[in-house]
């Protein structure tokens, strides 16, 4: 079995230009046009937040969806379900707007839309390959892999950086 | 040889009891579950019944099974099956109908039951305690003949049957013996803001007082008499005065009651091979120790997972949880109620920030060490955070003015764990 691709975060990459924050929000429109979606109803919303951590790092933040997630136990209608893919969604047409999910999420990754009334997080850009986001991500602070792959990438990393400090 | 297959009996298919079947069906994919139902409706998602009175969802967007995580096939669940009585020596149940079901394995995840005071003139027709599916069916036909409807008590609970029954245009009167609404949730100062939400969507509410008597005639409730003397024409009472643990059933058994049905920390009981979990359950507050009865949905489920787990033969410690945990929307104003939040009166190192539009409340321990509650009115955005340090009870120093200040987000914690 071909193992899932997660959205992985590097944040010694991560020089914060928000042009994830974009991509996320045009996919997310019904125009998938940048100056349409400024205008449309309801507002698309971002699903990808990059915060900032004194003295100065960007730290992108979206939806693991968590192995055990509590937003999906927790919610109260049902709305909340993971993919064949390992990947948690939010049915808007369950959602009943109690933000129950909202309290419960450790990340704080899932949003209130105030026109909808419904919540709205991550889903990974179903109609993509590659999510916006990281398709998007100047300098691939973000990265779309296995978690066999990703892993792989960092200890290569790892000892490359262990080779040149040797031969210094 | 083959594996003698494990008998699972589940008492109650809601949320613990289905949350814990689920659990059982995906370590045990032999055994036997049975999960037994004293109502008559397939298990669904409780919290979603005042729609019933709206009439904006049917039962079938509210069933429970084929929803969200709730995907097992093979669980056997048993409707209009009440439980008279658990037998722990030969491990069997006697369900009403006179039939005895034996058990390898039994969960009891009864839930709980509406508290009825002790008011005159209370089982006069037309009154209600809002818990089934049911119940929300007779009080959708008791609101098609009724004009005013009058809450008794100012709980989550009575607040959302009053906005389903001011959505069916019905005039609601709320009638509650505490100065604000949702005291269990938070103190009265903190509760302005839901206050002017609900007034202003229309619910009138009387303070200070209760009801003495309840007034009925061949047609049902007429009239409620308050205690300072006043009456309210009425035809419809709901009451909202919380719910207590169902336990009657083990009133002949050697299973420990105390409040609740009395769970370890591994969601054990006293007697061998008999779990419990959700409602019906009295466990632990994460921050305080102390023993605890809660009725939260998020709870019974977290519960039932774990308890699942015992019984499958995992055994796994249930962590406790926060005895106040509520998140809701009232009127247009959402709030997120967590951990220990009233304060008046304790040493408790107290934050509180009150804006036209939202309103807030940090709580840490007298040492000022540890975030222990939070209360957020208006502005809930990640929530969960919070939720996350209070459950942790992990110290907060390089984060704490973020805490305050409600700034924190998810790269603070991440950057005081590496």
């Amino acid at each position: 079995m071909s193992q899932p691709k997660e959205i992985f975060v590097r944040l010694d990459r991560c020089v914060g230009c928000h042009t994830c924050n974009i991509a996320c929000t045009v996919e997310h429109s019904k125009s998938k046009n940048l100056f349409e979606s400024i205008s449309e109803h309801p507002t698309p919303k971002n699903r990808v937040y990059v915060e900032w951590v004194p003295t100065d790092h960007k730290v992108p933040v979206l939806c693991r969806h968590c192995e055990d997630a509590p937003c999906m136990h927790a919610c109260i209608s049902g709305a909340i379900s993971r993919t064949e893919e390992g990947v948690v969604i939010t049915n808007s047409d369950k959602c009943i707007g109690c933000w129950t999910c909202v309290m419960v999420c450790p990340y704080g990754v899932i949003g209130r839309h105030l026109e909808t009334h419904k919540a709205y997080r991550c889903d990974r850009c179903p109609d993509l390959k590659t999510p916006a986001c990281v398709d998007a991500c100047p300098t691939q602070a973000l990265v779309y892999r296995t978690v066999e792959a990703f892993s792989g990438d960092v200890r290569q990393d790892a000892a490359r950086k262990m080779i040149s400090e040797e031969r210094r | 040889m083959v594996a003698k297959q494990t008998r699972y009996v589940i008492i109650g298919a809601s949320a613990a009891g289905m949350a814990a079947a689920e659990t059982i069906r995906k370590l045990d994919s032999k055994g036997s579950i049975t999960a037994l139902s004293k109502e008559q409706d397939m298990p669904y998602f409780r919290p979603m019944i005042p729609f019933m009175i709206t009439g904006k969802k049917k039962f079938s967007e509210m069933m429970l099974i084929g929803q969200g995580p709730y995907q097992s096939a093979n669980i056997n669940v048993r409707l209009n099956s009440t439980v008279e009585a658990v037998h722990t020596t030969d491990q069997t149940i006697s369900i009403k109908s006179g039939e005895e079901l034996p058990y390898d394995k039994l969960l009891i995840a009864t839930g709980s039951r509406p508290h009825i005071p002790p008011i005159a003139g209370i089982e006069a027709e037309g009154v209600f305690a809002l818990r089934t599916l049911s119940d929300a069916r007779a009080m959708a036909l008791r609101a098609e003949r009724t004009k005013h409807a009058v809450m008794l008590g100012g709980g989550l609970l009575n607040l959302k049957t009053a906005f389903a029954l001011l959505e069916r245009g019905l005039e609601v009167t709320l009638i509650i013996q505490s100065p604000e609404v949702l005291s269990q949730l938070m103190e009265p100062n903190d509760a302005t803001l839901i206050r002017d939400a609900l007034i202003r969507a229309g619910l009138r509410m009387i303070t200070g007082c209760s009801a003495s008597r309840i007034l009925s005639d061949a047609n049902g409730v007429n009239g409620v008499l308050l205690d300072d003397g006043r009456e309210v024409v009425c035809q419809m009472v709901c009451i909202g005065k919380g719910v207590r643990p169902n336990v009657d059933f083990l009133g002949q058994s050697d299973i420990k009651v105390d409040q609740g049905v009395v769970a370890d920390r591994f969601t054990a009981c006293n007697t061998l091979n008999v779990f419990a979990a959700g409602d019906v359950a009295v466990t632990f507050d994460s921050t305080t120790g102390e023993r605890i009865v809660t009725g939260l949905w998020t709870n019974a489920v977290e519960m039932g997972h774990c308890a699942g787990r015992n019984m499958a033969g995992q055994p796994t410690e249930y962590t406790g949880t926060l005895g106040i945990l509520n998140a809701t929307q009232v009127a247009d104003v959402p709030f997120v109620s967590m951990g220990i939040v009233h304060t008046s009166g304790t040493d408790y190192e107290t934050y509180v920030a009150s804006a036209p539009k939202a309103y807030r409340k940090l709580v840490f321990t007298p040492d000022g060490a540890k975030l222990v509650g939070a209360l957020f009115v208006g502005d809930i955005s990640r929530a969960g955070l919070y939720r996350y340090l209070i459950r942790e009870g992990r110290a907060v120093k390089g984060i704490k003015s973020f805490i305050i200040r409600r700034q924190l987000h998810y790269g603070h914690i991440l950057k005081e764990t590496i």
